[in-house]
């Protein structure tokens, strides 16, 4: 006691040595709090700046909303810019040089997704571990033995100072930093808190380092990989056809005159004995893989970076076949969904002509996708074979200095990379090696080395901002003719009704076969690259008689037209066979038929099995139940369909069954054996035009089982995992909206932070795509009407604001799961863009130096 | 009374305007109150209700101006935590409060300790 009630001092008479148990007790608590407060404790971040009302999380309610008017300086702005946010949260850039706009860019950028931007950054160049302690080393040491820091440094070096890309990559970080310098502890974004960490700054090569980050997740395709883990399994002949040059289904991006889709099928040849050299060589290439990407092979394991995940939608309608009679463009790259979202959207204009509207990564000045006053485009990733390995002689097997090229020891380039930890201390020194292809690993007894087309970009990121001031499609396609990695199927469409679409990236040209799925051999120089295809052989195709053109990931061109090779093993075209159907129906279409078709659940996937799995379940009255669910089933994945979830456990169940002959024999015993490759389903039904064939046969069995015995026992399966996972079909375990649903990570997979168990219209191969764990989808819808005044209609999942506290943090999501889309707003000045439209006003001008 | 409600109202003010420099802030003012002692009645649990209620006004001004963004982020960030949102917000306050307690009963007893009351 202290104090008696009437304030008076109590005299205490204690010794003064002799702490009370009340001071222990109290001492205890201040040192247990403290260190809460300073320290945190696991997941729980430090609880003092964390708790703290004036700058701590809750302080992010105040700066939640953007302000009615605000100010800010940007070194180097050469006249004041004006910014203002629609009601949608999209920043209207005016400024008097498209050089200011990008530095404004940067600023709002940084204003809105701060840790978005040094993450992804982080991510590419190997420092995560600075910002997420030791648990990101592994990455970190990937990322450096990928070459990235070599690779980024390299092309920073060789940048003309003067490029667009460099003065661009320069003004945007001179944005982010301004936002960063004058950014109040009340504004650190949540991810740093919970991190206790400080952003850094902007640097230009960041910009470099995102692009590098694209071409990985766009341009790392290795058929090489899977047609060595089935030739080891069947031999060459069989790999060769199970996994082939050219997709069975032709229905290319560059039209081939054909009024549908190609069926080429072949009869496929029998297994072969298997070989067990290419199993060695798949097993090294795989760590390979491992080793330069972190990433376990697709085909083994189902991961988020595996190609089924990833895809896009893009076309275009001439004006003979609109409504309004005028072009159509509409665009829907598929990525991973997360918040805030891996794009952001902004509207740029400069007096110097720049007035462009669309979305970019954080971190990239410009627009990626968008339109402008005259052109409007979006892309689609070609998939293209753009890496390739040699087989390097060196003059030590352990720690090697020198390798062999055309007889002669070359100097190897060896870089220390340190890697450090989140308070500079050194976590790991690794040696990378790199000969003039690019970085080389130790795998097993050999060295490999790697080169890769995104290694080779020269001002990465600069094809995109020409892109942005196209005054036409000639002027368009021009603006990227020399545009590297990732190769994409661009599609483009002007005022004047004209309509494009070009697979553009480098596409090397191999000796020999000129196939890019064989390791080379390293000593001989020979074996390079003698250059890249011209440009006159890319796939493409301008203003055709048919009046539209469509890409979804699908072999671009058809290989009777034109036979170089690009890649192998293609994605199945359902979703292309899907588009083209309903572009050739379609004579008037509309921007809202568009916008529909961007959200059609039908599946001519499904229309090709179906139809084959019902005639094989014919007569059998143990199957009747499941045959009548597949005959009532409108072939759709509409939240509401029921089909959906019988048809996808069967075509689980076929795999294993069809390819029993590519399932690792020590996997043989497990009790549900998953083959180690499954080709494309493309070849599926290219195997089911011959019922007879011998890879029917499910050799596990005595007896001899053709087609409609393996899909009827597919279906059987099928049914009986429905029944056991959903419960009986005329329940609501059935609605597809149950079976399967749509995951929007926040970047830091938080589950507070995200938005997790969505009901979502789509699945595997429609054209709005929801497959495997939902965590991919549609990333960007947009619809652009090129009439005389340019319209655009778009959306993507999650918000302008990476602030959770933020009503911009998840606005869009709801209209996005409904498949509407919002209009774009399009100013041509700020005087244009209504009052009652402007949600924020923020002037920025510039400060000395 | 005449005077411990102006004291009260200050130290909760000296609570309030020192919270921007850091939560620091919080044991240092509650061990000066107490090592102070100004004639208090309970002076230790006078620092940890002013603690509390220092720090109440900044979420009682954020909650003026921005009720919604408010309530969203103690949402999210109580489930970061896996608690509850009242839980959180309780944690919020009670945080301040028992660090402002400890401090200003270690104070008050190393105080009296070095310099005994009515000996000094």
């Amino acid at each position: 006691m202290d104090a008696d009630r009437s304030g008076k001092p109590i005299v205490t008479a204690r010794l003064p040595h002799r702490p009370s148990a009340r001071l222990f007790l109290a001492a205890t608590v201040l040192a247990l709090l403290s260190y809460l407060g300073a320290r945190g404790i696991g997941v729980v971040p430090p609880l003092g700046p964390f708790l703290d009302p004036a700058n701590g999380v809750w302080a992010l309610a105040r700066t939640a909303e953007l302000p009615e008017r605000s100010r800010a300086r940007i070194p180097g702005l050469s006249a004041p810019v004006e910014v203002l946010y629609d009601d949608r949260g999209v920043p209207h850039v005016f400024a008097a040089t498209e050089e200011d706009a990008w530095r404004a860019e940067g600023f709002v950028v940084a204003r809105d997704r701060l840790f978005q931007l040094e993450l992804q950054t982080r991510a590419a160049s190997g420092t995560l571990s600075e910002l997420l302690g030791r648990r990101a080393l592994d990455a970190d040491l990937t990322d450096r033995r990928r070459g990235f820091p070599w690779a980024a440094e390299r092309g920073m070096a060789a940048l003309d100072s003067s490029s667009l890309i460099a003065r661009a990559a320069r003004a945007y970080a001179d944005g982010v930093n301004a936002w960063i310098d004058a950014l109040g502890p009340a504004e650190l974004p949540l991810e740093y808190r919970l991190l206790n960490a400080e952003p850094a700054r902007w640097r230009p090569i960041d910009t470099f380092y995102l692009y590098l980050q694209m071409a990985l997740t766009l341009a790392w395709e290795d058929p090489t990989l899977t047609k060595l883990q089935a030739r080891g399994m069947v031999g060459a002949a069989a790999a060769e056809a199970l996994f082939p040059l050219n997709s069975p289904i032709q229905e290319p991006i560059q039209p081939n005159g054909a009024a549908g889709p190609r069926y080429d099928f072949a009869r496929l040849p029998p297994p072969g004995p298997p070989d067990s050299l290419a199993l060695i060589a798949a097993r090294e290439r795989e760590q390979l893989n491992f080793d330069f990407a972190g990433l376990p092979h697709c085909r083994t394991a189902a991961l988020p970076h595996c190609r089924t995940e990833i895809g896009s939608n893009n076309w275009v309608v001439a004006p003979g076949r609109t409504a309004a009679g005028f072009a159509l463009l509409a665009g829907d790259p598929h990525l991973e969904l997360s918040l805030p979202s891996v794009w952001y959207e902004v509207h740029l204009h400069a007096d110097d002509g720049l007035d462009v509207a669309g979305v970019t990564f954080p971190g990239a000045p410009g627009v990626i996708i968008g339109f402008n006053r005259d052109v409007a485009w979006s892309f689609t990733n070609t998939g293209a074979d753009v890496r390739d390995h040699y087989e390097e002689q060196v003059d030590d097997a352990v720690r090697p200095r020198r390798y062999r090229l055309d007889g002669a020891w070359q100097p190897l380039e060896i870089r220390l990379e340190t890697v450090r930890g989140r308070r500079g201390e050194v976590l790991a020194i690794d040696t990378v090696r790199f000969t003039r292809r690019g970085p080389l690993v130790h795998q097993g007894n050999r060295w490999l080395s790697l080169r890769w087309t995104a290694f080779e970009s020269k001002g990465p990121g600069e094809d995109f901002l020409r892109l942005d001031r196209a005054r036409g499609v000639t002027e368009w396609l021009d603006g990227w003719k020399e545009y590297v990695a990732a190769a994409q199927n661009g599609v483009v469409a002007d005022r004047r009704g004209s309509i494009a679409l070009r697979s553009t990236g480098k596409y090397p040209l191999r000796p020999g076969n000129g196939r890019g799925d064989e390791l080379r051999d390293g000593s001989n120089s020979a074996a390079d690259w003698s250059g890249f295809l011209a440009l006159d052989a890319y796939p493409f195709a301008r203003d055709p008689a048919q009046g539209f053109l469509a890409s979804a990931n699908q072999q671009p061109v058809d290989p009777r037209t034109n036979p170089h090779y690009f890649s192998a093993n293609w994605y199945s075209p359902w979703r292309a066979l899907r588009i083209n159907q309903l572009l050739r129906a379609d004579s008037s279409v509309t921007p809202d038929a568009m916008r529909r078709f961007q959200g059609d659940a039908q599946s001519a996937r499904a229309a090709a099995f179906v139809p084959l799995l019902l005639a094989a379940a014919r007569g059998d009255t143990s199957l009747a139940q499941a045959a009548a669910l597949l005959t009532d089933w409108d072939l759709s994945y509409k939240k509401e369909s029921r089909g959906a979830a019988l048809f996808e456990a069967t075509m689980g169940a076929l795999a294993p069954l069809v390819w029993d002959e590519l399932i690792p024999a020590d996997r043989l015993a497990d009790s549900a054996p998953r083959p180690a490759v499954v080709p494309e389903e493309a070849v599926l039904l290219e195997l089911a035009a011959d019922s007879i064939s011998v890879w029917w046969d499910d050799r596990r069995t005595p007896a001899v089982e053709h087609r409609d015995a393996i899909l009827a026992e597919a279906l059987r399966r099928g049914f009986a995992r429905a029944l056991r996972d959903y419960g009986p079909p005329e329940g609501e375990g059935w609605r597809w909206d149950r079976v399967h649903r749509a995951n929007v990570y926040h970047l830091l997979r938080i589950p507070a932070l995200s938005a997790l168990e969505l009901p979502v219209q789509g699945g595997p191969s429609t054209l709005t795509p929801s497959p495997g764990r939902g965590t991919h989808g549609p990333s960007w819808r947009m619809v652009v009407e090129l009439g005389p005044a340019v319209r655009g209609w778009a959306i993507y999942p999650g918000g302008q604001s990476g602030n959770p506290a933020s009503s911009r943090y998840l606005d869009r999501l709801p209209r996005w799961l409904a498949g509407e889309l919002d209009t774009v707003r399009f100013p041509a000045n700020p005087g244009d863009l209504p009052a009652a439209r402007v949600g924020s006003r923020l002037t920025l001008s510039g400060a000395e130096r | 009374m005449r005077r411990t409600v102006p004291a009260f109202l200050l130290l909760v003010a000296a609570f309030a305007v020192a919270a921007p420099l850091g939560w620091w802030t919080v044991p240092l003012v509650a061990g000066l109150w107490g090592a102070l002692r100004p004639g208090f009645p309970r002076p230790i649990l006078a620092a940890a209700l002013a603690a509390l209620l220092g720090w109440s006004v900044w979420l009682g001004i954020d909650l003026g101006i921005a009720p919604d963004a408010l309530t969203r982020i103690g949402a999210r960030a109580a489930d970061i935590l896996q608690l509850p949102s009242t839980l959180f917000l309780l944690l919020t306050l009670l945080f301040p409060a028992l660090l402002a307690w400890s401090a200003a009963a270690v104070a008050c007893r190393l105080a009296n300790l070095l310099v005994p009351r009515g000996q000094g």
